[in-house]
């Protein structure tokens, strides 16, 4: 009994200091770590320059990698894409790490509502050198999307009648549907390529599908006739670098043999509209602008402002709850007759007015 | 068997026992307090190691600064306008480590002109070795999308490779901070320090590119990729920082590609209707004269890009490229 008491005693010495080198040694280990402590592998290396948003994972340089939020990745599995195989897996970004896919251009998606994108690569299976990659933005509402599908319209870009607001140049295809904006981007001219790409955009737009495309009902209000289709750009803040203007929509407007940029914009209420008219005429008059009589009597009877802005036209006014005008007109005859015709298209929309 | 101990348990063992464990208790209270930081972790900035970066400029020589060389075939104008300036050896040393910047910023491949294109890079690299006698080329960049896929996508990485280059992609290791003396934004930043660290000479080549922000990416903007961290904040001071990177780093030369330019939709593009053929490869030791020039590629003025003010105010170089009696030729 004595014996075994002695072992045991033994024993539980061994098993006591093993424990107790084992406590030291973590101990000397929590001491070195605290030590060299690296505040970026805990994903506030932006500290150091003041940024106080946390990241997640980081990047070689710092960057943060793991998207976070929902993603759309689901809507790529299983697409019929005539022998081309998805590349990877699909990745996602949010606004906090946008920049890492698009760099200098997302905050333009971010000033937009920009919500999420989620980008997938796909390659021919028969030639490796035809790759494309769908880039699907969730920009929160069909308004911004419009925004910056209209924003970067190029302007020889062909429409693609299958959906409401959709181009194609030579290797890319352009499309904003609903609350999506969906950029495909070919990495090479092919007519196959662009094939491939409609037929995705036809897959996930029925996937995204709630049978809402996004109809912009201000586009409607421009006068059907002299509008260039397609070309509206609508600015949802900031409009002409003026930070007043918000919600403008701009269109290219055929008068005579030339073209002037038209804008229209609809406000809360006539008085509103006034006041923000008044503002942006303030605006251009403190940045250099000079007020102008107006030739047209209808513009007179409106009180429309008539500037000239280093040698181009600009003219504002207000026609109910609507603000009007023209943009950076080479000519002011051809732009009051442009602005005449757009006053008498929202005086005869009137309704919409107070 | 420990109720066996226990029964043998006196009082004088029990009290030596316990002032065993009151010893204990006191020794790793005592200890746990010495170590006790009160302030906790110091920031990083506080307590790192910056780095400053090498000035690998050369001498200058009058009426050789810029060259201008118009033509479609990037190899030869790239070569020329190099010629021009006094030849690859004016710059480079035979031994000499030449490191190599790209703009490799996506994984966007070399048709829509987002990235440097890979002949100019071979066309460089070779000049390098051959006139040169460089003892190694680096290239490399710290891109803003996946490294491994930018490099393979743009060509880059395989037009370095079979010009014999090596090919360096960013590492946590690689980083180191660095402040800019009178700097507002480069303070205890982390840069792509370590190709630089080896490296004898340092060649920036960049497209001409329009840029969301700010207005145009070009050589100044392309230094952009040596800087670490969440860079992404510096976007909403975009023609200060290009402006700080343009007094922090001082390269031996260089190459803007104006063979095609981006006139819309950058940085990124997507559109091959973004671009148009300007038929210009610039070579230059001064910078803000290369990217005054390329701004006439975009359609634009010098005074349209606030960086160039801010660059020529700090004494980077001349906005008014004219004044350098630029040197002019065109090859076929």
């Amino acid at each position: 009994m004595l014996l075994f008491s002695r072992r045991t005693r033994r024993f539980e010495s061994v098993i006591g200091t093993l424990i107790l080198f084992l406590l030291i040694a973590t101990a000397v280990g929590i001491y070195i770590l605290q030590r060299d402590v690296d505040m970026a592998r805990f994903g506030v290396s932006s500290l150091v320059a003041g940024d106080s948003s946390a990241a997640g994972e980081t990047s070689p340089g710092g960057g943060s990698l793991e998207p976070r939020g929902p993603s759309h990745e689901s809507l790529f599995f299983g697409l019929s894409t005539d022998n081309f195989s998805p590349v990877g897996t699909a990745e996602t970004y949010n606004a906090d790490n946008l920049y890492e896919k698009i760099d200098g251009k997302a905050p333009m998606y971010v000033e937009s509502g920009f919500n999420l994108l989620t980008t997938q690569r796909f390659v021919s299976e028969d030639n490796t050198e035809l790759c494309l990659e769908i880039y699907l933005y969730d920009m929160g509402n069909p308004r911004n999307a419009f925004s910056v599908f209209s924003r970067q319209k190029r302007a020889d870009g062909t429409d693609w009648p299958e959906l409401l607001y959709a181009y194609q140049t030579s290797n890319a295809l352009y499309v904003s549907y609903g609350k999506y904006y969906i950029e495909a981007i070919g990495f090479a001219e092919s007519q196959k390529l662009i094939d491939v790409m409609k037929k995705i955009a036809q897959q996930l737009t029925a996937q995204l599908g709630t049978g809402d495309e996004g109809k912009i009902a201000e586009l409607g209000f421009f006068p059907p006739q002299g509008t260039i289709a397609g070309s509206w750009k609508l600015y949802l803040n900031s409009a002409f670098g003026f930070e007043g203007l918000s919600d403008i929509f701009s269109a290219r407007f055929q008068i005579g043999e030339g073209m002037v940029t038209v804008f229209l914009g609809r406000q809360g209420n006539a008085a509103e509209a006034r006041t923000i008219a008044e503002s942006y005429r303030d605006f251009l008059t403190s940045n250099g602008a000079t007020i102008l009589s107006a030739e047209s009597e209808a513009l007179k009877s409106a009180d429309a402002s008539v500037l000239d802005f280093y040698g181009s036209t600009e003219i504002i006014f207000t026609a109910g709850r609507f603000v009007g005008g023209v943009h950076e007109a080479d000519e002011k005859q051809s732009a009051e007759k442009a602005a005449e015709v757009l006053l008498a298209r929202l005086n005869k929309i009137g309704g919409l007015g107070d | 068997m420990t109720n066996a101990g226990e029964k043998n348990l006196g009082r004088r063992q029990l009290l030596v026992r316990g002032a065993k464990a009151a010893v204990s208790i006191a020794v790793a209270g005592a200890l746990a307090y010495s170590m006790y930081d009160r302030e906790g972790p110091k920031r990083e900035a506080e307590k790192i190691k910056l780095v400053s970066l090498p000035d690998f400029s050369v001498p200058g020589r009058d009426e050789q600064t810029l060259a201008i060389v118009a033509g479609e075939d990037r190899a030869k104008t790239a070569a020329k306008a190099v010629e021009l300036l006094g030849g690859i050896e004016r710059f480079v040393s035979p031994g000499d480590v030449v490191a190599i910047k790209p703009n490799i910023a996506f994984a966007s491949p070399s048709i829509l002109g987002a990235t440097t294109h890979p002949d100019v890079i071979s066309a460089i690299v070779r000049l390098c070795y051959e006139k040169g006698r460089a003892k190694k080329v680096i290239v490399t960049d710290n891109p803003i999308n996946d490294p491994a896929s930018c490099f393979t996508i743009s060509g880059i990485g395989k037009a370095a490779a079979a010009a014999g280059a090596d090919v360096v992609m960013p590492k946590e290791g690689l980083f180191q901070y660095t402040t800019l003396e009178g700097g507002k934004l480069i303070v205890n930043w982390p840069v792509y320090y370590g190709p630089l660290e080896e490296a004898d000479k340092l060649i920036g080549i960049a497209p001409v590119k329009d840029h969301h922000r700010s207005g145009a990416s070009m050589t100044m903007k392309n230094w952009y990729g040596l800087l670490g961290g969440r860079r992404n904040i510096f976007h909403q001071d975009i023609n200060t920082i290009i402006a700080e990177l343009a007094m922090l780093v001082r390269p031996t030369l260089v190459i803007l590609d104006g063979t095609v330019t981006m006139m819309t939709n950058g940085p990124t593009g997507g559109s091959i209707s973004d671009l148009k053929k300007t038929n210009a490869m610039i070579a230059s030791c001064d910078m803000v004269a290369a990217d005054a020039f390329g701004s006439s590629l975009l359609g634009l003025e010098p005074s349209d890009l606030p960086y160039l003010a801010l660059a020529e105010k700090a004494g980077v170089g001349t906005a008014d490229y004219e004044s350098l009696k630029p040197i002019r030729a065109s090859v076929t």
